[in-house]
């Protein structure tokens, strides 16, 4: 287990808290103390952590599954396409992608998830191609060669392979839509990045603060979950 | 009897205006070991793959036990044939036992049966299931990862086993003694074995009939004797090379020549008797011998100069020993590397059989002739 | 291209022209100033691996967090506008260019370095003559990552009143304008792709001349 890690996510959480605590009782003024409550950061912290499962779920299974498919060696062809416009798609800024959705789907909650769901899946999607594609070609002929079935080769040899790439994927994913979620507040979708956004229009040093904080820290505390967890599963 | 034939194999690669095989005709018989070799890009490797379908032939067919290929289910068709190939493949997530049971958790055998087997065969190749079953391919050497993939090959006891430079990416003396444990194991299985090499030396020791091929078509297949005495034109005796009596040494092993014997000690005999028998033998060596009469080292004029009063005291520790499955070029180059003018022969159990001296393989070689 | 689009383009252009000269402005200076602390870091990073050990993890972490969260956090201190911007990029491009050169000198050869310690090189020569110019193609390709990377950014900041094509996008979401955003978008991704293709050419003559 990996100390760094775990010092990390305990200090981020404990900091989360103590932050909270400080500016529920220094919030700097009467109109910031409407949003500097426990019920309202509660929900900021539900919404944020809502936004970022559903679209990272989402991405997950679709990613995951793309990235088998275009491995297959029927969409070899794909592949690089795919790596291209996964390329590319990745200059987009976050916000460019939510405030596109926006003026499609109106402001709103699942205006937001659909977007980060759509950005979730890029890195996701460039490492679970990449996990399977880097596997010694050796491997797998040898497995062919043993008379595995290509459902086997794929559960058995290629995903348990790729998978610690796969989780690296997962993890930057992850900590890129904690960071867009902040952005989500813009086009009315809550989270944490109220706290910045109102903070910011009312001109309220403590709401921007809080709001800074407590989003970096929750992306602190989620990339080293991930790490840690994409460290137990690396083969050695 | 016949257990694998080529009819008319023509490989033409999409793309490619050559054939990678050339109309290939050859008959594997049942039990032998069948090596391909040639030089890089001569077919040997896409005639071999074709046999298990990882490469599917243009034209042509191959029969095994009179069964076109193409008419077997690929899966079936490769749960059949044993199959190591140079890279080893093995897979790097799952542990040595894991690996060495995937054909069997493919067949669905019982657990019970599985783990059983599997501590069979990695004593079958000289890991100790106590020790490596556990590990993962990372924590193993070079030889030891190709020993796995020989078992992992033979698991499923099949009757044909397909073998690309199995014993390629180790040290020379790793590869010797592996190559030699392979025989010794083939002359119990039986098995229709194609063995893929590009080292003429390891097709003359390994092989029963060798095929030597060169772009896309068979151009000898012959004994290992016939290909040295009889090669079928200059590029197959500029293959074989100079030094035909050296190679010829690969075709002879230790077992098929009379072995001298010197004297045998026990470990808790005086120094005075081992003086004695080292004085009277002519190579001036006394075999040291324990209780149970495995051969643990020799004695020497130089040894003597030590001071002890028993042989245990004094005797050199054996190393560099040969088996009666060591040919006489393994044999020569451990003498020379050795530095004394002869080799110590042992049984599979470490007794001594005796030495191989430099006079023997001269005389091995010119009888041969 | 829609006839509305176009139309934006055209009849904004100077708007356009105006954000963009902000835009890569901004990112220039912010790289500009990553590269000089950055090379630094990283030289006495490898140097002194207690350093290394300290700022390598450090840039790591302040990746992770959110970029809108990082340019709040000096609100207190620089306000609003151009400088807390400014800042924030450059702490974003500090983490690819000390890693790079980090790795870029960690990464030579020692037979080389020893082969000019022999010839009796002093350390500052060989930090000039032969561990920088070796380093370069890696440190290179982390500028390159940083500055790709801020390019996107960069339409954050706008957010703080750092301007840039940012305010196409903020401002057409409170209009809810969608030529507006959609020019800023393609603007801001376009300036991404050159400044990856830039960057890539010049590392790719620079390797070239190297070998």
């Amino acid at each position: 287990m990996n100390r760094r890690n775990l010092i990390w996510i305990i200090v981020s959480f404990l900091l989360s808290v103590a932050t909270i605590f400080y500016f529920v009782n220094y919030p700097g003024g009467k109109m910031a103390a409407r949003l500097l409550n426990f019920e309202t950061i509660t929900k900021a912290y539900q919404q944020h952590i809502l936004m970022v499962f559903v679209a990272s779920a989402a991405a997950i299974i679709v990613s995951v599954s793309l990235g088998i498919l275009i491995t297959r060696p029927f969409f070899s062809k794909w592949a690089s396409i795919v790596d291209n416009i996964v390329n590319i798609a990745q200059t987009i800024p976050s916000l460019a992608i939510l405030a596109l959705f926006f003026t499609y789907l109106g402001r709103g909650f699942s205006t937001a998830i659909f977007a980060l769901w759509l950005y979730a899946l890029l890195p996701i999607l460039r490492n679970t191609s990449a996990g399977i594609q880097n596997i010694s070609p050796g491997i797998i002929e040898s497995a062919r060669g043993m008379g595995m079935s290509n459902l086997h080769i794929l559960t058995r040899i290629e995903l348990p392979l790729a998978l610690p790439v796969i989780m690296g994927g997962i993890r930057t994913s992850v900590v890129i839509t904690v960071g867009a979620a902040a952005l989500a507040s813009f086009i009315g979708a809550g989270g944490l990045g109220d706290l910045i956004v109102t903070g910011l229009s009312v001109s309220r040093n403590t709401l921007v603060v809080a709001g800074g904080i407590l989003s970096a820290l929750l992306a602190i505390f989620l990339d080293q979950v991930l790490d840690l967890i994409e460290d137990s599963l690396r083969i050695r | 009897m016949i257990k694998i034939k080529y009819e008319n194999v023509v490989k033409q690669f999409p793309g490619s205006d050559h054939l990678a095989v050339d109309n290939l005709n050859m008959e594997v018989h049942e039990g032998e070991i069948c090596i391909l070799v040639g030089p890089s890009g001569c077919g040997k490797t896409t005639s071999m793959k074709m046999t298990n379908r990882i490469f599917e032939h243009t034209s042509g067919h191959i029969y095994i036990d009179g069964v076109d290929n193409r008419d077997i289910n690929p899966i079936e068709l490769r749960l059949g044939i044993g199959y190591v190939i140079q890279e080893i493949g093995l897979f790097p997530h799952m542990t040595i036992a894991d690996n060495v049971a995937t054909v069997l958790v493919e067949k669905k055998w019982p657990k019970n049966k599985i783990h059983q087997r599997v501590e069979e065969m990695l004593n079958l190749v000289g890991l100790d299931p106590e020790i490596y079953s556990k590990r993962r391919p990372s924590g193993l050497s070079g030889g030891q990862r190709q020993r796995v993939g020989v078992a992992r090959a033979l698991a499923s006891d099949p009757p044909v086993m397909l073998m690309d430079e199995p014993f390629g990416a180790v040290d020379p003396i790793t590869r010797a003694r592996l190559q030699n444990e392979f025989l010794r194991l083939q002359e119990q299985m039986k098995k229709t074995i194609i063995f893929v090499t590009h080292d003429i030396d390891e097709a003359i020791k390994m092989g029963d009939r060798i095929a030597v091929m060169r772009y896309g078509q068979l151009v000898q297949y012959a004994t290992p004797d016939d290909l040295l005495s009889m090669p079928a034109n200059d590029f197959v005796s500029s293959l074989v090379g100079g030094n035909r009596s050296i190679k010829r040494l690969n075709l002879i092993k230790v077992e098929d020549i009379d072995l001298y014997r010197p004297p045998e000690v026990a470990e808790g005999d005086s120094k005075t008797k081992v003086v004695e028998a080292v004085a009277g033998d002519k190579l001036g060596v006394a075999l040291v011998v324990d209780d149970r009469g495995k051969l643990v080292g020799t004695v020497t004029n130089t040894d003597l100069k030590r001071k002890g009063e028993y042989v245990k005291d004094i005797y050199a520790p054996a190393h560099d020993l040969v088996g009666p499955k060591s040919t006489l070029r393994d044999t020569l180059s451990i003498m020379l590397g050795y530095g004394e003018g002869y080799a110590l022969a042992v049984d599979q159990e470490g007794k001594p059989r005796g030495a191989v001296s430099v006079d023997d393989i001269f005389s091995a070689v010119k009888d041969n002739e | 291209m829609n006839q509305t689009l176009w139309d934006f383009f055209i009849t904004r252009q100077d708007l356009l022209l105006e954000l963009i000269l902000e835009h890569v402005g901004i990112v220039l200076l912010a790289v500009a100033i990553a590269i000089v602390i950055g090379v630094t870091l990283g030289l006495l990073s490898s140097y002194y691996s207690a350093l290394a050990s300290i700022i390598l993890p450090f840039t790591q972490i302040m990746m992770t967090v959110p970029s809108i969260a990082l340019l709040a956090l000096f609100i207190p201190i620089f306000g609003t506008g151009f400088l807390n911007g400014l800042i924030g990029l450059v702490i974003y491009s500090l983490l690819p260019i000390v890693r790079n050169t980090y790795i870029g000198i960690k990464e030579i050869d020692k037979g080389i370095i020893e082969a000019a310690q022999g010839m009796g090189m002093s350390e500052r020569r060989i930090l000039l003559k032969v561990k920088i110019p070796l380093a370069l193609p890696v440190i290179l390709a982390g500028v390159r990552t940083a500055t790709v990377m801020i390019t996107g950014i960069a339409a954050i900041v706008s957010a703080v009143g750092a301007g840039g094509l940012g305010e196409l996008i903020f401002r057409g979401i409170a209009r809810t304008y969608r030529d507006m955003i959609i020019a800023g978008t393609i603007l801001i991704s376009l300036l991404g792709i050159a400044a990856d293709y830039g960057l890539k050419a010049a590392e790719r003559s620079l390797t070239k001349q190297q070998s």
